[in-house]
């Protein structure tokens, strides 16, 4: 990035392209590939395509976004569809066309980060081979008008002869901080020195580019391999299984919100116990920046509401239901909250309803839950409907159901991204490859010494045009060399 | 003291203003092009250099003013963010009042850095009242201090992550008022194109990796706070967009075609960007909804 200008050429002839780096198109003989190679490789169109994905990032910004798994629900989908018309009005239906309500998942976003991919890559092979042979195999000589014309220059008259001048350019560079060698033969009686620094410097850009890809690839692997469940809602005293083939089932012993005088939350916390196979593997009281790690799966502090404790016993007496259940469902006009209790081997499901924090409810008073009973196959109406008081059962389909007590419940976030190696990897190397691009820039300097009527001349030249930083630098460098070189040596 | 800090800052701003405009227009009217608003390098003259040094003229005693005013506004406005920090007990970047107040410290320090680096006054006229203005904003909308909700309670996370947003922030001000300089129609007394564009590049070689930083420590952040390091919040996204047109801008650089007019134009986009994604807070709601303004 910080180099200087040099238009893409097509380098499939150099040999030092190794043969597993020269990538299949760079080879290919047709002149397709020749085209796309030369598409891939420049650097207007890594440009074009930056810039286009900065536009899908702004419609990201600008439009609303259809939560994730959204569009799997029709009905749903369609419905939020709806309830945005009044702000987009006709253009709603043109923006779905599109897909910029999911822009992230979109044909176009996919499609930009494919060929943008492809460019970094492309790129990145073109160009680690020169400047490997920039590090390793530095051009030491330069011709007599790169003296003239750099604007880092400089001519000293040196006492000794162009031997001794020489080795005393190299002292002071050295002394800076510079690697030096002899440069290539020039013409006879002269001597040339070449010095570098930094000379690993421009392999930042080739790190940073290919972190992209690493994180791309965390990406990829975090959705193919991972999962995230948002909506884990664990009831204190009870234990939930987690599920995604984890084998892990978590226990709430204890959640509690703390708050502020003035209202706003101070903390949320739970105390939670990890099972595996029925056996403890981890206890921890998980924060909101404090989770709980097990096992490469994570759980996270999310939300919390109301629980109820239900057991339900059948004719016999024997208990066959008794756990917290979460009321993580609100109703329409939000006045109700609503939990679901499923009894598979009586082909039922129940559904808990209480009243919502801070609501007056006309038919669930303090300390009562309402129960509604749906055979599990069908929708339709429920088959019973009852009002519980605190510790009375009541009977419905000849299972006793028994409202206990309140409870809070724990919503967690449980997730579990393989991909995050890369994600992390690729950013450290992306922090890294960009710092050392931008603050260890590669700085060069050659000198060309020939014999003079008295001692020997010494032309200094340097790149690095309106580089200030440099150029402060090169013009202390051409006066510690002017005063070394002004003295005879002492031989 | 905070509060007299800030005070004291915003009246250093708006004298040391004062003093570049008088400067600028001393330059304008006088016709002595680089005299104060383009300080001469102190230049070594040991050996022929090819390159002679700017010489030295007169410096207008209003452009050293200028200066030394706002080398006094960097440190009122330090003082200001040390007595909040101590005052609220975490770092001094918590809402919106004190994102703004650092946005300023961020421009005004940016500023002086490169105006030593440079010599270039006429800068100063576009970062300072951008400063000014972030000032007076924090001002107005007033220095409550609410106590921090559970999400923002990780005091190491909260400060480098914003404190290296700063950074990144001041010097895209300084890459901005280079390149709206870049662009002016009016030249008289403003620096060349050349060293314009040497200007914007420089400060955002150091504005770019502190926003590449930025950004990855939000997703450190958002990994241990919400348990996924990237979720396409308004704030993140933003902020990516901002990363990329920096990034193209870096590319465009090495462009045939895209050089000068079309770079300095790509730098004011990101600007935009900037400032987008720093006042998000108020309207994106999503997870970085912590503006301190307008909830109930």
């Amino acid at each position: 990035m910080s180099q200087s200008v040099r238009t893409p050429t097509l380098r499939r002839a150099e040999p030092d392209l190794g043969d597993d780096l020269g990538s299949g198109l760079a080879i290919s003989p047709t002149a397709l590939g020749e085209r796309l190679w030369r598409f891939f490789i420049s650097m207007q169109t890594g440009l074009v395509l930056i810039l286009a994905l900065a536009v899908l990032g702004l419609i990201g910004t600008l439009l609303v976004q259809a939560p994730a798994g959204l569009s799997a629900d029709q009905q749903a989908y369609s419905a939020w569809l709806d309830a945005l018309r009044p702000k987009y009005g006709g253009w709603t239906g043109v923006f779905d066309a599109l897909g910029f309500f999911s822009i992230f998942t979109s044909v176009w976003f996919k499609g930009i980060v494919v060929l943008l991919t492809t460019s970094i890559l492309s790129c990145s092979v073109n160009r680690a081979p020169h400047l490997w042979k920039q590090a390793v195999h530095p051009r030491t000589r330069m011709s007599e008008s790169f003296y003239e014309r750099t604007p880092l220059g400089a001519t000293i008259d040196a006492a000794g002869t162009a031997e001794e001048a020489a080795s005393e350019v190299r002292v002071a560079l050295a002394a800076r901080g510079f690697r030096t060698m002899r440069g290539a033969d020039a013409e006879a009686g002269t001597v040339g020195v070449y010095a570098d620094k930094n000379r690993w410097g421009p392999f930042g850009t080739v790190i940073a580019h290919l972190s992209l890809v690493s994180i791309l690839i965390g990406a990829l692997v975090g959705g193919a391999t991972g999962f995230r469940n948002e909506n884990l809602a664990v009831a204190v005293g009870s234990t939930v299984d987690v599920g995604y083939g984890t084998g892990l089932a978590v226990n709430a012993k204890s959640f509690s919100d703390s708050y502020y005088t003035d209202g706003s939350p101070s903390d949320y916390s739970s105390e939670l116990v990890l099972y595996r196979d029925g056996k403890q593997v981890a206890a921890q009281t998980i924060r909101v920046n404090e989770p709980l790690r097990y096992g490469g799966v994570s759980f996270y502090q999310s939300f919390f509401g109301a629980a109820a404790a239900m057991k339900v016993t059948d004719p016999q007496g024997k208990v066959v239901f008794q756990q917290g259940v979460p009321l993580v469902w609100s109703s329409n006009d939000g006045k109700r909250r609503v939990g679901q209790v499923d009894l598979t081997d009586q082909g039922l499901t129940a559904y808990v309803i209480g009243a919502a924090s801070g609501e007056v409810d006309p038919e669930i008073r303090p300390g009562q839950m309402m129960i509604e009973v749906y055979r599990s196959a069908s929708q339709g109406t429920p088959i019973a409907s009852q009002i519980m008081t605190q510790a009375q059962p009541v009977t419905i389909a000849g299972l006793g159901f028994t409202f206990e007590r309140e409870r809070q419940f724990t919503g967690l976030i449980v997730a579990s991204d393989p991909g995050a190696v890369f994600i992390w990897l690729g950013s450290a190397l992306l922090v890294g490859g960009i710092a050392l691009v931008f603050f260890f820039p590669h700085r060069r300097a050659w000198a060309r010494i020939r014999p003079g009527t008295r001692g020997s001349i010494v032309q200094l030249g340097a790149v690095g045009r309106h580089d200030v930083t440099f150029e402060s630098e090169f013009r202390r460098l051409v006066d510690e060399m002017a005063i070394a070189l002004a003295e005879p040596p002492t031989a | 003291m905070s509060e007299y800090s800030l005070v004291a800052a915003v009246l250093s701003v708006v004298l040391a203003l004062a003093c570049y405009v008088l400067a600028f227009a001393a330059v304008r009217v006088g016709g002595r092009q680089r005299a104060g608003m383009a300080l001469s390098r102190a230049g070594a003259g040991g050996g022929t250099v090819t390159e002679t040094a700017t010489p030295r003229q007169g410096t207008n005693a209003f452009a050293t003013y200028g200066t030394l005013l706002t080398y006094l506004a960097v440190g009122f406005l330090t003082a200001a963010l040390i007595f909040r920090t101590i005052y609220t007990g975490h770092g001094p970047f918590a809402n919106m009042y004190e994102f703004s107040v650092a946005f300023a410290w961020g421009a005004l320090a940016m500023y002086a850095y490169f105006e030593r680096r440079y010599r270039q006054r006429s800068l100063g006229l576009i970062a300072l009242p951008i400063a000014l203005a972030l000032l007076l904003y924090a001002i107005g909308i007033g220095a409550e201090n609410h106590p921090l909700v559970p999400a923002l309670q990780n005091n190491l996370l909260l400060t480098v992550h914003v404190a290296v947003a700063i950074v990144a922030y001041g010097s895209f001000t300084v890459a901005f008022a280079s390149a709206l300089l870049f662009l002016s129609p009016w030249r008289r007394g403003l620096p060349s194109h050349e060293l314009l564009d040497e200007i914007s590049y420089k400060s955002v070689v150091v504005g770019y990796p502190f926003l590449t930083l930025t950004i990855v420590l939000g997703a450190v952040w958002a990994q241990t706070a919400w348990g996924s390091y990237w979720t396409w919040d308004p704030k993140e996204t933003a902020s990516l967009v901002t990363w990329l047109i920096y990034g193209s801008y870096l590319h465009a650089r090495v462009v045939r075609g895209w050089r000068g007019e079309r770079a300095a134009l790509l730098l004011l986009l990101g600007f935009a960007a900037t400032l987008f994604t720093y006042f998000g807070n108020l309207f994106f709601g999503g997870l970085h909804s912590y503006s301190g303004l307008g909830n109930p």
